[in-house]
């Protein structure tokens, strides 16, 4: 549906300029996405708090407002009625602007996300690159929060905090790359498009039923690159067992330790709402985003309308699963200390995302190139595409499980020798 | 380190690393999906269960205390006659680790002897440490730890509570111990019958059932006119007429209270005895009798005042 | 580091702070993340105990001794009334000796779960094992409001034996209790052993040699993680410890790790324990105190011949002693307390040096202290 002309119907305007409709298109969109994740926000916390009690036994809050469900509405309230302050020696600016530099990009990564059928606020053709970019400056609100704070646990906490985001960055970036060589494409609006048909097999075989369950996942290059995406989605959003800038035992509240008040809140708005886009993105990229069982039997029978709607319902289910997956981990898990991070990423996470590039590249060439660009070597021509993407399932498969053996072995840690240590 | 495997000893198994790999969390995360299935469920009612709700709704929900549990000390005095058990003996003021009982002993009016009966009893609940030494010491049963723990209040003075405060019936100590009392009572009312045999006219009596007419002076402490009722230190015999209606019209008061059970569930430290006890018949028509002529006389000077 | 000047930089963890266990503060000098040096600073929590005791009657002491070791209220009880009866020579009936011993495997496996729980809370777990581990705990405790009257503060041991036998509505308590804590204890070991950042953040963390730790006189399970069998109630046996049969577990390297294990291990020891006890508790005889000091006026006016004692037991946190001395008066002339989590915390300097920070948490965890053992 075209959305320019709707707004025009509504405005019932004649002959209204065209600068002015769209910037009433954008306006609105944008307004419901922001309101959309000020809600999602609220319904998280929600959700996080009565999940994590039920998990230990207990209820969680259930006394404001039916279940509980008011209870953000009331920190909210307390949050803006505390005195906000600001530390003598602190940099004022800095101090002030760095809430509103990590929110900020966070809800702009909201503008690119496909979330329903032809419901995308952006259709750039470089999303992929758009959402890597503007995640990263989100990081420097951190160090902005660190600094200006003029507090030697507030720097060493975001000093901390930047250096887990830029090394968990590389295997999240190159884990994408291994799905934008296997769209061939970085539009985020178009990966969804690309996950129809069976599982593994997508829309290859003929006469098979659309089923929406084409997703990336269900390859081994989407399975190894999901698992590595979403170790390294709890690491951005600082979850746990990567929650070492948030809540550090030792250093208080690290970057957020000089911050009170709604300032403290828009920091805990930005962590959630990271969250909740880094859970939608990974729907996106390797659960299929909104293509689910239905969307493409109510499209072909002409119920546009309620296709979209199918669709984004399970967009949104995806990206709830994936959010009380993180939960659930939050309850379970303790958090790993600075330098067993840094080392998980580097020597665990970024091998296995390179060997998944790899595999992505040779299921490209096994499902898509001809003989003649393999140099006759393999007589690919000549088999049916279900059939190639069976060989390069297989293919990639052996190299994944292979790869992961091999790091898990060659980083195992000798037996520990005990340590004499001086009385 | 310890190679030789003594008798007796284990030496704790630390697992070989090369089973884990991740399994470890996995079954971690296991754990705690089941017990998130679980609370889900009907709550944990057993003590052998170990996975469920465990919580309880409270205040709508209260888990009932056993006999034996101690808070915070209360005076206990007989039903049928309003005496107190307390012989004023000293002996709970001198055990009393962080010292926060204070007594003071009664005397005859008219010779000046000491009775067996307290004047007055001053118990520092804030400083109480509910150790219950006093309990047991006491070789008349007439101090006791109450179950009551619903007791705060906004400021520090109505936690100094006094022998009004401290009063409770002993049918009201029989329903939270019952089978304690069982095993004291007849001891404890013998040793009543005799001191009540050394004590004269109302001295011994606890003060909401001591109620003379309201010109005379009163044997008990006034207490405040506040309407929540809040204990205060004792203070002098009343001098004037306004005073002695505002005693009359808290001890009318305190009688209507005897006669009905109390609103809510949780006893507050004023001056009104709880529990709802049935009183013997009468008792009851005299109280009520003595706060009609209290709430009479009290209106008579107020509109006389006025 | 020699190529380039650095500074040291100091700082104060504690004494508000959420992962120190109470008021406690420890002064750590850093070179970068990793631990050059810590010394312990407590006293905050000091409430003249001693003395008030040396001012104050046997018996008027023994609520007080409640609130040393406060989460074990029961052990120090305990420990305070084996001194006593030592130095005034008094028999303890056999039920009562049973009673006893009931009450102090009850709270080493409160104890112990907690422990866990709190130093996995330490590491950011974020409750989950503690709620579990308090969850029993609140069984145990209704146990012991049902036996003596209070939860925490319990001042259930007199001299001679206990304040009052168990009620009736004990054993069956106790008795569905039992048949659930075995789930979970396996449980919380399926939680917890074997999960890859708790063994990567206690494994080699904080070793202590076996040597070093016998030097510093260390008890408990930091002195059994360390590879030293050594319990008191195997190597002086008090009360029926002496008739009971269990196992003594001990680590191999003495990291944090080896004395998550060893607690592990001694919950299921405890819970051997208690299986004897309940069997033959129905047999036991002698009442729940010695007749004699029955009546209180007999334990407040106790006036212990002169001379001087000391007890000790195995309190969850280690020896736990006390020493009286008597003049003859029925105040004790000089009374002390030997905490096991103040003489426990003096290697924690050996134990933190070359460690990162964040382990320095983990390892005051693994220790188990609680101040008010430590400042009296």
């Amino acid at each position: 549906m075209n959305r320019t002309i709707v707004i025009s119907q509504i405005l019932v305007i004649e002959q209204a300029p065209g600068w002015l409709v769209a910037a009433l298109n954008h306006a609105i969109i944008a307004g419901v996405l922001l309101i959309g994740g000020a809600i999602t926000m609220m319904l998280q916390v929600w959700v996080e708090r009565r999940l994590i009690a039920r998990m230990q036994d207990r209820l969680g809050p259930n006394r404001v407002g039916p279940e509980g469900i008011l209870q953000s509405i009331a920190d909210g309230i307390k949050m803006f009625t505390k005195e906000d302050i600001i530390p003598r020696a602190a940099d004022r600016w800095v101090h002030l602007l760095a809430p509103i530099v990590a929110l900020a990009p966070i809800a702009m990564m909201l503008a690119v996300l496909p979330w329903g059928r032809g419901l995308v606020a952006v259709d750039l053709e470089v999303g992929v690159l758009y959402i890597a970019a503007v995640s990263s400056i989100s990081g420097v609100g951190l160090m902005m929060a660190g600094w200006g704070s003029r507090n030697t646990f507030a720097l060493l906490g975001a000093m901390r905090s930047i250096a887990q985001l830029i090394a968990y960055e590389i295997p999240l970036i190159i884990a994408l790359l291994g799905i934008v060589l296997l769209t061939g494409g970085m539009s985020l609006a178009r990966m969804p498009e690309l996950q129809a048909g069976i599982p593994l097999f997508g829309s290859s075989i003929p006469g098979a039923p659309d089923l929406g369950l084409g997703w990336f996942i269900f390859t081994p290059v989407g399975l190894l690159g999901g698992i590595i995406f979403f170790i390294c989605a709890l690491a951005e959003g600082e979850r746990t067992p990567f929650d070492i800038p948030e809540a550090d035992s030792e250093i208080v509240a690290g970057y957020m330790t000089e911050y009170s008040g709604m300032k403290f809140a828009v920091f805990y708005i930005a962590q959630y709402l990271l969250n909740f886009a880094l859970a939608v993105l990974s729907a996106v990229v390797f659960l299929g985003g909104w293509q689910g069982p239905g969307v493409a039997w109510l499209a072909d029978a002409g119920l546009g309308a309620a296709a979209s709607l199918l669709s984004l319902l399970w967009l949104l289910l995806k990206a709830w699963g994936l959010f009380m997956l993180m939960v659930v981990i939050r309850a379970a898990v303790p958090r790993l200390r600075v330098d067993q991070l840094m080392s998980f990423a580097w020597k665990y996470l970024l091998p296995l995302a390179l060997v998944n590039v790899a595999s992505a590249a040779l299921w490209v060439g096994l499902t898509e190139w001809s003989s003649i660009e393999w140099g006759n070597l393999l007589p690919v021509d000549g088999l049916a595409p279900w059939q190639r993407i069976g060989v390069a399932a297989l293919v990639t498969a052996v190299i994944n499980l292979g790869a992961t053996r091999w790091v898990l072995r060659i980083n195992r840690a000798p037996a520990a020798a005990p340590v004499v240590v001086p009385a | 380190m310890s190679s030789e495997q003594q008798p007796g000893v284990i030496v704790v198994d630390r697992g070989h690393p090369a089973t884990r790999d991740g399994r470890g969390l996995v079954r971690g995360i296991g754990v705690v999906l089941r017990h998130l299935r679980d609370a889900f469920g009907p709550r944990l009612e057993r003590p052998e269960q170990t996975s469920g709700v465990f919580t309880v709704q409270y205040p709508e929900e209260r888990t009932p205390l056993p006999e034996a549990s101690r808070n915070l000390p209360i005076l206990l005095f007989d039903d049928d006659s309003g005496h107190e058990l307390c012989t004023s003996c000293y002996q709970c003021e001198r055990i009393c680790p962080p010292q926060v009982i204070h007594i003071t002993q009664a005397r005859d009016p008219a010779s000046g002897k000491a009775v067996p009966a307290i004047d007055e009893f001053i118990l520092e609940y804030d400083a109480c440490m509910s150790c219950g030494l006093c309990a047991e010491v006491c070789p008349f049963d007439a101090i006791k730890m109450d179950h009551a723990f619903e007791l705060s209040t906004a400021t520090r003075d109505p936690l100094t509570v006094d022998r009004v405060g401290l009063a409770r019936p002993v049918s009201y100590y029989a329903q939270l111990a019952p089978q304690a009392w069982a095993e004291a009572r007849d001891g404890a009312m013998k040793k009543l019958q005799g001191s009540r045999r050394r004590r004269t006219g109302t001295v011994g009596m606890t003060p909401a059932r001591a109620a003379p007419a309201p010109a005379d002076a009163p044997a008990a402490p006034i207490a405040d006119a506040a309407p929540a009722g809040e204990p205060a230190g004792g203070e002098p015999v009343p001098a004037s007429d306004a005073k002695a209606a505002r005693l009359a019209a808290i001890r009318a008061r305190n009688a209507a209270a005897t006669d009905a059970p109390a609103p809510d569930a949780a006893p507050a430290p004023a001056g009104e005895p709880v529990g709802g006890e049935p009183m013997p018949a009468g008792d009851a028509k005299a109280a009520r009798l003595a706060a009609i002529r209290a709430r009479n006389a009290a209106r008579q000077r107020e509109g006389g005042d006025a | 580091m020699s190529a380039h000047e650095s500074q040291l930089l100091q700082v104060n963890i504690g004494p508000q702070h959420p992962s120190t266990h109470g008021v406690f503060r420890m002064e750590v000098t850093l070179d970068g993340e990793t631990v050059v040096a810590l010394r312990p600073v407590f006293g905050y929590l000091h409430r003249n105990h001693e003395q008030l005791a040396e001012a104050s009657s046997y018996i008027q002491t023994m609520p007080y001794t409640d609130r040393l070791d406060y989460f074990n209220s029961m052990t120090s009880n305990y420990g305070y009334a084996l001194a006593v009866e030592r130095l005034a020579g008094i028999e303890v009936p056999q039920r009562a000796s049973y009673i006893r011993a009931l009450m102090s495997e009850l709270t080493r496996i409160l104890n112990h779960a907690t422990a866990i729980g709190f130093m996995i809370n330490d590491m950011g777990a974020w409750h989950t094992a503690l709620q579990f581990g308090m969850r029993e705990r609140e069984k145990i405790l209704d146990l012991f409001e049902m036996a003596s009257g209070a939860r925490m503060m319990c001042n259930y041991f007199r001299f001679g034996g206990v304040v009052r036998d168990l009620p009736p509505e004990f054993l069956p308590y106790f008795d569905q209790l039992m048949r659930g804590l075995p789930a979970f204890f396996d449980e919380f070991e399926q939680l917890l052993r074997d999960n890859e950042i708790i063994v990567a953040r206690s494994s080699g963390i904080g070793i202590l040699p076996r040597d070093v730790a016998a030097g510093y006189s260390v008890t408990g399970p930091v002195l059994r993680g360390s590879g030293v069998p050594y319990d008191i109630r195997r190597a002086e046996p008090y009360g029926i410890y002496g008739e009971l049969a269990f196992d003594i577990p001990v680590g191999s390297v003495g990291d944090v790790y080896d004395r998550t294990l060893v607690r592990f291990a001694e919950m299921r020891q405890s819970y051997r324990i208690l299986q004897q006890i309940r069997e033959r508790l129905p047999d036991t005889g002698g009442g729940h105190i010695n007749p004699a000091l029955a009546n209180f006026g007999k334990q407040k006016a106790l006036r212990p011949p002169a001379g001087e004692a000391y007890a000790r037991v195995e309190s969850p946190k280690g020896e736990l002693g006390f020493y009286l001395v008597s003049d003859g008066s029925t105040q004790p002339y000089r009374y002390k307390v030997r905490a096991p989590s103040f003489i426990n915390l003096t290697p924690l300097g050996a134990m933190c040096r070359g460690h990162l920070l964040a382990d320095v948490v983990v390892i005051l965890g693994s220790i188990d202290i609680v101040m008010g053992e430590v400042d009296r």
